[in-house]
């Protein structure tokens, strides 16, 4: 049984693309046929997380419209086997997502993949919309900040009431919390949201917390998903969380921060 | 008409205001069901009416609904059923439910054919006084609706707003920043508020507000508000209700 799992948050910035590349990464690592989809259409970035940018020919927005068969547009990792990208189109907008053309796509995709992770537009309007309605579940990234947790809130609300789950009375869609950019230190001194602050106002399980890291950022202009660096630490909370996803018990871990060398020790502590 | 006056005034002096504003305007009207003919039995149960509640019905405006009416299709008689009427001081104006004939007559009659519209109970029609027991009073439509209270189980997130538009509003979780729950009634909440409650909007100045914990952007009650801003930092903030004191919004805990 395939699953559709959505990863949104309303808010921009926060790293849904990082977190659908991880996660889809971390997924097939673990041996499930995966593929993640870029609904971002006219801000194509996926495909250069993923670092496949070079190899994209037809997307998305050709096969909804019927000019690609799915198996010309589905790019397969060099790295890893099990995985796939479905890049969109750069120089079209989101007007043209159909209601229709998306479910299509995911119908075909259903049947040959475990699971397929759909990389959401920032903002509530029609490309976050599509990406989350078909969704079976979801993952909301939300950074620990007050304005990333209303929009999250938001996102949440839709979740509930404007999916095709939702709409045909069978039930809210399963939401999980994946707070990203997290700092212990920063959190612990008040200056950030702490995940209990975050938790009662969102009020859904957690899926994982991902530490601010200097990796991430390294990692995406590699074109490497985060989880394939299993050293480090977001690479390794990634890890955790995708094990979450597929129904794992894991215990969550508070990342302690990245340890610092010991001449940046003595350097001081400027970061 | 009105260029050419402005045109006129521009040549003497400054128009301040302007010769014609039309504004379009909702307001409530009484109808009178008419059943049978209007005869003499008709106005003696009117007037027997009148006498219970003499002032109700005194300058409101009226309509006279002529969907069960016998005759009336010619413009005398209505015109002397409307004469009728404004000798007890009811001010009719119009009439509904009538055939193309009784429609043509009221025409002629200087009364105006409404199309249709909406009914609502007589208490909702704003008047000092009440309307006496329905089965003195078979001609005045009154059908109050069942007060309906709505429960929400789930957390009600930012961007929603849940409307009881009849009656009370129970919410089993908690009431996020920018959410909006309103209700004509009473407002409980068990879990943290953290967006706007509006209870009493149609004006229940009784109605009241109830919460576990307290930490709303905006409470307002029959209209009259109150935002985190000017609630004052001493408020109590658990097991709270909110209610009016006359004019003021008032934060009491919860004995």
């Amino acid at each position: 049984m395939s699953k559709v799992i959505v990863v949104t948050s309303g808010k921009g910035g926060v790293g849904k693309t990082t977190s659908s590349a991880a996660i889809s990464a971390g997924l097939a690592m673990r041996g499930h046929k995966t593929v993640v989809i870029d609904f971002d259409v006219g801000l194509r970035n996926l495909d250069m997380i993923m670092g496949c940018e070079r190899r994209v020919v037809f997307d998305f927005i050709n096969v909804i419209q019927g000019d690609a068969k799915l198996k010309q547009a589905l790019i397969k990792d060099r790295r890893l086997e099990n995985l796939f990208v479905l890049p969109t189109s750069q120089t079209r907008d989101k007007d043209a997502l159909t209601k229709e053309g998306v479910k299509a796509v995911l119908d075909e995709l259903r049947e040959e993949f475990d699971y397929i992770i759909c990389d959401s537009p920032a903002g509530i309007e029609r490309g976050a919309h599509l990406a989350m309605y078909y969704a079976d579940e979801a993952v909301v990234v939300t950074n620990p900040e007050v304005s990333s947790v209303r929009d999250s809130d938001r996102v949440l609300g839709l979740l509930n009431s404007k999916t095709f789950h939702a709409e045909k009375g069978e039930g809210a869609v399963k939401s999980q919390l994946l707070l990203t950019r997290f700092d212990p230190q920063r959190s612990a001194s008040g200056e950030m949201m702490s995940v209990e602050d975050v938790l009662e106002i969102l009020a859904i399980p957690l899926l994982g917390i991902i530490p601010e890291s200097t990796t991430v950022l390294k990692a995406s202009n590699e074109g490497t998903p985060v989880s394939l660096d299993e050293k480090s630490p977001a690479g390794k909370a990634y890890i955790d969380a995708v094990g979450r996803l597929v129904g794992e018990q894991i215990e969550m871990r508070v990342n302690p921060a990245e340890r610092r060398g010991f001449l940046q020790r003595l350097l001081g502590r400027t970061a | 008409m009105q260029i050419q006056d402005s045109k006129h005034l521009a040549g003497q002096k400054l128009a301040t205001v302007k010769p014609v504003q039309i504004r379009g305007r909702f307001f409530t009207a009484i109808a009178l069901h008419l059943t049978g003919p209007a005869d003499r039995d008709f106005l003696a149960a009117l007037d027997d009416r009148l006498r219970q509640t003499p002032l109700f019905f005194e300058n409101a405006p009226l309509v006279l609904d002529l969907e069960k009416a016998q005759g009336l299709e010619s413009e005398r008689d209505l015109a002397l059923l409307a004469k009728e009427m404004r000798a007890r001081r009811l001010s009719i104006f119009g009439i509904q439910n009538g055939t193309a004939g009784q429609a043509a007559a009221a025409a002629a009659a200087g009364l105006i054919s409404l199309p249709g519209g909406r009914n609502v109970p007589l208490d909702r029609v704003n008047r000092p006084e009440r309307a006496a027991p329905a089965q003195a009073a078979p001609e005045v439509e009154k059908e109050a609706p069942p007060p309906a209270t709505r429960l929400i189980d789930q957390p009600v997130r930012s961007g929603q707003t849940v409307f009881a538009d009849r009656g009370d509003l129970i919410i089993m979780g908690p009431v996020s920043s920018g959410a909006e729950i309103i209700a004509a009634g009473n407002i409980h909440v068990y879990g943290r508020l953290r967006g706007r409650a509006l209870a009493g909007v149609n004006g229940d100045t009784s109605a009241r507000i109830f919460c576990h914990s307290l930490d709303a952007e905006l409470l307002a009650i029959a209209g009259l508000y109150r935002t985190s801003e000017n609630l004052g930092p001493d408020i109590p903030r658990e097991h709270v209700q909110v209610c009016l004191e006359g004019e003021k919004l008032r934060v009491l805990p919860l004995k």
